[in-house]
């Protein structure tokens, strides 16, 4: 590697972790003139943010730097899997996600920062918004072929919408092609077992580690590839 | 590194009406002119006369003039700047800002039996650095942590103490006096560069005796700040309401500004209200009242108006425990002490009134501090933080402020962040173990016992000399008298200890 490209790289890192999204950016369109392989630089990225992850864990960073460094990577990612897409390298992925607030909720915040987090760790994530019905995600679920259906509700009277859409999974024959996480201030282990949930989780982070669990992906072995 | 005060920027609370205030000064000034206050003194008594006032040898009774107390008003600066043993630790009395400071108990709590106990040496000295290394304290005072520990003659608790809080917190810290100790204090503190604050406590009613009139001459001779205080109990040693437990307790607390300014004019004073409600079941004051908050407030209005600092926030809980009733008892005198605009706060540590010191209650205390702190200091208001901009970029949903470089600038100067408090949802709390602040206080209280270091230490040669003045004041309270033969045996035993003076 020249040293220009050693720069390029180092400036892709530094991005992830100043949070800035217009050098990440510049940074990954300067890789590709460059010739620097693209799945080199996403693992860049990649290292980066799990390092950012980490220190949230530790209680040494917060969410605004969580979601500000998933910000940077978001802006440079597109960048670098159209480059890979034209060499025909395969696309890194952890897994399609489909996510949405239920029906009869427009809380956004939390479900925002699952979404962005899920991108961050290397899902593809398809983002309903919110008071999304039934029908739209399953229809999201077949378009998309996804692996995963992650809903939230902030309220105790809109939970139970989630029920609605595992049923409505089931009617239509796709329950067990997809696994199903939900989330939000009122949800417990006990709700999300009781509607036939595979998983809940009370945090954004800790809903990344339960996508990854679900699907049955490991950090680690990844970062091997 | 410590937390420099909090300035104020709003306007501070007034109980009373510009009348009432105006009622109670005229008051004041009635009975210190009329009924006068008793200075066991001759040295005292002579200078009072030598100033005009009317003097009545046999009872000792001086009668002051209002113009003289006036004058003496007017001398004592209303803000003025006090050296801490690490200059960055100084401190500026006097304004808007507010500090906040540890408070004393006279024994440790077992934290799973709550029984009162004597602490040993050790833990005295560990509980200094807690407070050195907790950001809201920046004043480790008089008996703190606590007024003795195991193994020394009482009489060398306050000598001792000193010495402790010299080597282990560099921020500034105070002297009691009792048993002339005064004229050791005095030393120590000059041997390392520091100023300190010491009490003039009447003895109410209207009565200041000859050991605290000595120690206050020492004190002011000294060029050393003053803190004239009432100490009263309304109902016992005060009238039992409050406005005329403000009269007779203002009167006290005038008296001793007086002294100070005919010793030494421009002398450095802070008038502290340390006045409770009698407990009219127990005969003890009534720590954690809601009248004190009243008094104090009313006290911190009144004292203002004459342009003194005030120490008019004194936080005793009642409560034996860590407990919630600690906690409200503590945050409401607080919380009303700092609207109130008193310059100084004790808060940290101190359970059962002045009873009961745990150096874990004062981190959970320390929180208390950090969000008052954060409310004194008001809002902001400007074009960044108005954030019009900003308002505009993120728009409607699905926009959000998480992601904006403006949250990331914002949030932390506008959020104050608890170290003891339980933040955690509901599932991560049960995951980690259901801890609850005094759980999460624990664990700090221990993190900073075992990791912070006071800075700078003191210095070889300040070492030596505060070991030769500790030694000089055990060796005059011995020859004294005040040193039982056993109390020396066992106090030889612990300064042998190879560990000494730690513990």
């Amino acid at each position: 590697m020249t040293d220009e490209q050693k720069g390029i790289i180092e400036n892709l890192r530094k991005a992830i972790f100043e949070y800035n999204a217009k050098l990440a950016k510049e940074s990954a369109t300067q890789a590709i003139e460059k010739g620097i392989d693209p799945v080199e630089a996403m693992n860049v990225m990649t290292v980066a943010i799990r390092e950012i992850g980490d220190a949230f864990e530790k209680g040494e960073l917060w969410l605004p730097d969580l979601v500000g460094a998933s910000d940077a990577m978001q802006a440079a990612s597109p960048v670098l899997e159209e480059e890979m897409k034209r060499k025909g390298l395969q696309k890194e992925s952890l897994g399609t996600v489909v996510a949405g607030t239920v029906f009869g909720d427009i809380h956004s915040i939390g479900k925002t920062m699952v979404t962005t987090l899920l991108t961050a760790a290397g899902f593809h994530v398809e983002d309903l918004g919110v008071n999304v019905k039934a029908e739209a995600f399953i229809e999201a679920i077949q378009k998309h072929g996804a692996d995963l259906l992650a809903m939230s509700a902030l309220m105790t009277t809109t939970m139970a919408e989630q029920e609605k859409v595992i049923e409505a999974l089931k009617r239509e024959g796709i329950r067990e092609r997809v696994k199903v996480m939900v989330g939000g201030a009122a949800v417990t282990d006990e709700f999300a077992e009781d509607i036939g949930a595979d998983g809940f989780e009370p945090t954004a982070p800790g809903a990344v580690e339960l996508a990854k669990k679900l699907l049955g992906r490991n950090t680690e072995e990844r970062a091997k590839k | 590194m410590a937390v420099k005060g909090f300035v104020r920027n709003m306007k501070p609370l007034d109980v009373l009406t510009g009348e009432q205030l105006e009622e109670i000064h005229s008051a004041t000034l009635h009975v210190l002119r009329k009924t006068g206050v008793r200075f066991d003194s001759t040295r005292a008594l002579e200078l009072f006369e030598k100033n005009g006032c009317r003097v009545n040898h046999d009872t000792n009774r001086v009668r002051f003039p209002e113009g003289l107390v006036e004058e003496c008003l007017r001398k004592a600066p209303s803000r003025f700047h006090v050296r801490a043993r690490n200059p960055e630790n100084d401190m500026v009395w006097g304004g808007n800002t507010t500090y906040f400071q540890a408070l004393s108990g006279m024994r440790t709590v077992d934290l799973n039996t709550w029984e009162p106990r004597t602490p040993t040496r050790e833990e005295y000295y560990d509980a200094i650095t807690v407070l050195d290394g907790l950001e809201n304290v920046s004043i480790v005072p008089w008996y703190t942590p606590w007024f003795g520990f195991k193994h020394i003659p009482p009489v060398m608790a306050m000598p001792e103490g000193l010495a402790a809080r010299l080597r282990n917190t560099s921020k500034f810290t105070c002297a009691g006096y009792s048993m002339g100790c005064e004229l050791f204090n005095i030393q120590m503190a000059q041997a390392v560069g520091a100023e300190l604050r010491t009490m003039m406590a009447a003895s109410p009613p209207l009565t200041f005796y000859e050991e605290t009139i000595d120690a206050a001459f020492r004190i002011v001779e000294a060029g050393f700040v003053l803190l004239p205080t009432s100490g009263s109990v309304y109902g016992g040693t005060a009238p039992a309401t409050i406005a005329g437990s403000l009269v007779s307790g203002n009167a006290e607390i005038m008296a001793g500004l007086v002294f100070a300014q005919l010793v030494r004019p421009g002398t450095r004073v802070i008038a502290q209200d340390f006045s409770f409600p009698q407990n009219m079941r127990t005969g003890a004051p009534a720590f954690g009242s809601m009248e004190i908050s009243l008094h104090q407030a009313a006290f911190n209005q009144i004292w203002h108006g004459y342009g003194i600092p005030t120490d008019g926030g004194v936080c005793y809980p009642n409560s034996k425990k860590i407990d919630y009733q600690a906690g409200y008892e503590k945050a409401i005198i607080a919380t009303i002490g700092a609207l109130s605009g008193t310059n100084t706060i004790w808060i940290q540590g101190a359970l059962y009134g002045e009873l009961a010191f745990h150096p874990v209650q004062a981190v959970i205390d320390d929180d208390i501090a950090g969000m008052l702190g954060r409310f004194l200091q008001g809002i902001e208001v400007n074009d960044e933080t108005l954030a019009v901009g900003v308002i505009d970029e993120v728009g409607p949903i699905p926009g959000h402020y998480l992601n904006q470089p403006h949250t990331r600038k914002w949030w932390k100067k506008e959020q104050f962040i608890p170290r003891a408090s339980d933040r955690l949802t509901h599932p991560e709390w049960l995951k980690q173990g259901k801890k609850d602040c005094i759980a999460i206080a624990k664990e700090r209280c221990e993190q900073i016992r075992s990791c912070h270091r006071v800075s700078p230490p003191l210095t070889e040669s300040q070492e030596q000399d505060i070991e030769r003045i500790v030694k000089e004041a055990r060796n005059f309270y011995r020859k004294k008298g005040l040193i039982s033969d056993i109390e020396w045996e066992n106090y030889q035993k612990d300064i042998a200890s190879p560990n000494y003076p730690y513990g």
